[in-house]
C-alpha cells in the first residue's frame, strides 16, 4: 500500500502557498540542519540531496547507531519513507540521537516533504 | 592470588551490577531504579519537585507526566493539540513550567488541578523551536528558542519578551548561577552566553574548543558553568570571575555529551550517548564513573535532582531513571 501515497505525493500540483509552508515548517529544522552543501559542521546532518540518498548519508557526520544500520542495510529516502519518518522519527528509528517528536498534520508534512525533495531549496 | 581465585574474583566482579561495581570507590552507594512511564511518551526532561513529585516532559505523545515515586502512581496530562514539549522546570510557585514547542508556547500546569495555562510568544516569533527553561533568583523564567531566540517571562503579569540570540539558531540548555546571572548553551554556535538580567543583552563566551557544541549548561554552587559538549565528548567548566576554563574528555571510544546536572554536593552529571550511560564526573579528583542504562539506545536528554537524588528520562526506552547518591 505505498505505492498510491508516493503517488498521490508527485501528483498534487506545487502551489506557491504549498511552497512557502513547507519552508516556513523547515524553519525549526534548520536549528540543525543546512540543506545548502556548504552548510556543514551543524547539530544534524545536511540534507541536500536528500531523496535518493541512502538513509544516514551525509559522509561528514556521525549518526546515531539505528541510522548506522539503516545505512549498512541499504535503506533510502524517498518521499513515502521521509512522510512516514516525518510522522513519528522515533517509531521508523527507535533510538535515534534526533530529539523530534514529529509533524501530526499530514497537510504539513506533504508540504515539507515537497520542500525537501525539490533540489532548488535552501 | 592463585589463578583459580583470581577467575572466582573476576567472575564475581562482572556478576555485580555494573552500577554497584562503580560504586565501590565513592561518595554512595549509589542505587539505581528505573520507572515504567507509557509507551510512546518519548520523555524527554524531568523536574523532580520538593513535593515528591517528579515531572516529566512528554514530546511524542505531547503530555506533561507525573510520577510519584514513593508510591508508583503515574499519570499523564494533555497539554493541547499539537503539544510537543521539550523542557520543563518547577517554578517557585512549585508548578511545572514547560517550554511547549508544539504549541509555540511557555506552558504552566497546576500543580493541583493541572490545569494548564498558555504564554504563547508573540507571532512573529512562530517556529522558535523552544528548548528550555529556567528561573532566576527574583522568580522570572528565563527560556531558549533553538531558532536563535531567547526571552524572559514574568509570570506574575504575563509580560514576555523575545530576544534575537546573538549568532542566531542553536540556543539550547540554559541555567541560572546563585547570584542570578543567567547562561545559556549554544549548539549549532558552538559558544556559550551570560545573559544580563537587568537589560536582556547576552555577551557570546567562547570555549576553548573548537567546534564543541555546547548543548547544555549547569551552575555549581560557586557560580561556575558546566557545559556538556556534544561533538567533542567533553565536559567543561568555565569560571566567569576570571575568564578560565577547563575542560575533559568523557571516558570510551567515541563520547557525545548530552545531558549536565550539578548535585548539591557540586559533582556533576552527564549523560554520554556514545557509552549509553549516565557519568558522574568528581571536579576534585577529576575521576568519571560511568552508569551504563540496563537496556540498549536510552537516550537520557536531560539530568536534575533534588538532594540525595539524580533522575533523567530515558526517551528511548520510555523509562525514568533516579540514581541515589546518598546512602
Amino acid at each position: 500500500m505505498r505505492l498510491p501515497v508516493v503517488v498521490l505525493l508527485v501528483l498534487i500540483p506545487v502551489s506557491a502557498s504549498a511552497a512557502e509552508d513547507g519552508e516556513k515548517l523547515f524553519t525549526i529544522c534548520r536549528a540543525c540542519h543546512g540543506l545548502d552543501p556548504s552548510d556543514q559542521g551543524l547539530p544534524g546532518p545536511n540534507l541536500s540531496g536528500l531523496i535518493g540518498r541512502k538513509v544516514g548519508g551525509d559522509p561528514a557526520f556521525d549518526y546515531s547507531p539505528v541510522l548506522r544500520k539503516a545505512n549498512a542495510d541499504g535503506l533510502r529516502w524517498d518521499a513515502e519513507r521521509l512522510n512516514r519518518y516525518l510522522a513519528d522519527p522515533e517509531q521508523m528509528f527507535p533510538g535515534l540521537w534526533m530529539s523530534f517528536g514529529g509533524v501530526e498534520d499530514p497537510a504539513d508534512r506533504a508540504a515539507l516533504v515537497r520542500f525537501l525533495s525539490d533540489p532548488n531549496s535552501r | 592470588m592463585n589463578r583459580r581465585k583470581f577467575l572466582t574474583a573476576s567472575a564475581a566482579f562482572l556478576a555485580t551490577p555494573a552500577l554497584l561495581r562503580h560504586a565501590h570507590a565513592q561518595e554512595g552507594p549509589f542505587r539505581v531504579k528505573y520507572f515504567p512511564l507509557a509507551a510512546g511518551s518519548g520523555p524527554h526532561d524531568v523536574a523532580p519537585a520538593a513535593d515528591g513529585a517528579v515531572w516529566v516532559s512528554g514530546q511524542r505523545s505531547g503530555t506533561l507526566g507525573r510520577l510519584d515515586a514513593r508510591d508508583g502512581s503515574y499519570e499523564q496530562i494533555h497539554l493541547g493539540k499539537g503539544a510537543a514539549p521539550h523542557g520543563v522546570v518547577v517554578g517557585p510557585d512549585g508548578a511545572p513550567w514547560i517550554t511547549e514547542g508544539g504549541q509555540n508556547a511557555i506552558a504552566r500546569v497546576d500543580p493541583g488541578d493541572h490545569k494548564v495555562q498558555l504564554f504563547r510568544l508573540p507571532e512573529k516569533e512562530a517556529y522558535a523551536n523552544l528548548n528550555t527553561g529556567v528561573f532566576d533568583n527574583k522568580g522570572i523564567y528565563w527560556f531558549t528558542g533553538q531558532s536563535g531566540i531567547y526571552g524572559r517571562l514574568d509570570p506574575k503579569s504575563g509580560d514576555m519578551t523575545v530576544f534575537k540570540s546573538p549568532r542566531s539558531r542553536g540556543t539550547y540548555g540554559i541555567t541560572a548561577t546563585p547570584k542570578g546571572d543567567i547562561w545559556y548553551a549554544s549548539l549549532a554556535g558552538n559558544h556559550i552566553a551570560r545573559i544580563d538580567p537587568a537589560t536582556g543583552k547576552a555577551t557570546v563566551v567562547e570555549p576553548p574548543t573548537p567546534n564543541q557544541g555546547a548543548r547544555r549548561v549547569w551552575s555549581d554552587s560557586k557560580g561556575h558553568i558546566w557545559v556538556s559538549e556534544w561533538n567533542s565528548g567533553n565536559v567543561s567548566v568555565h569560571d566567569p570571575a576570571d575568564g578560565s576554563w577547563k575542560a575533559w574528555k568523557l571516558p570510551g571510544a567515541g563520547p557525545r555529551a548530552y545531558a549536565v546536572y550539578v548535585d548539591e554536593k557540586d559533582k556533576v552529571w552527564l549523560t554520554d550517548f556514545g557509552a549509553n550511560a549516565i557519568v558522574r564526573f568528581d571536579p576534585a579528583t577529576e575521576k568519571f564513573d560511568s552508569f551504563p542504562s540496563d537496556m540498549s539506545g536510552a537516550n537520557v536528554r536531560q539530568l536534575a535532582g533534588r538532594a540525595g537524588e539524580v533522575w533523567g528520562a530515558e526517551s528511548g526506552t520510555n523509562r525514568l531513571v533516579r540514581v541515589q547518591t546518598a546512602a
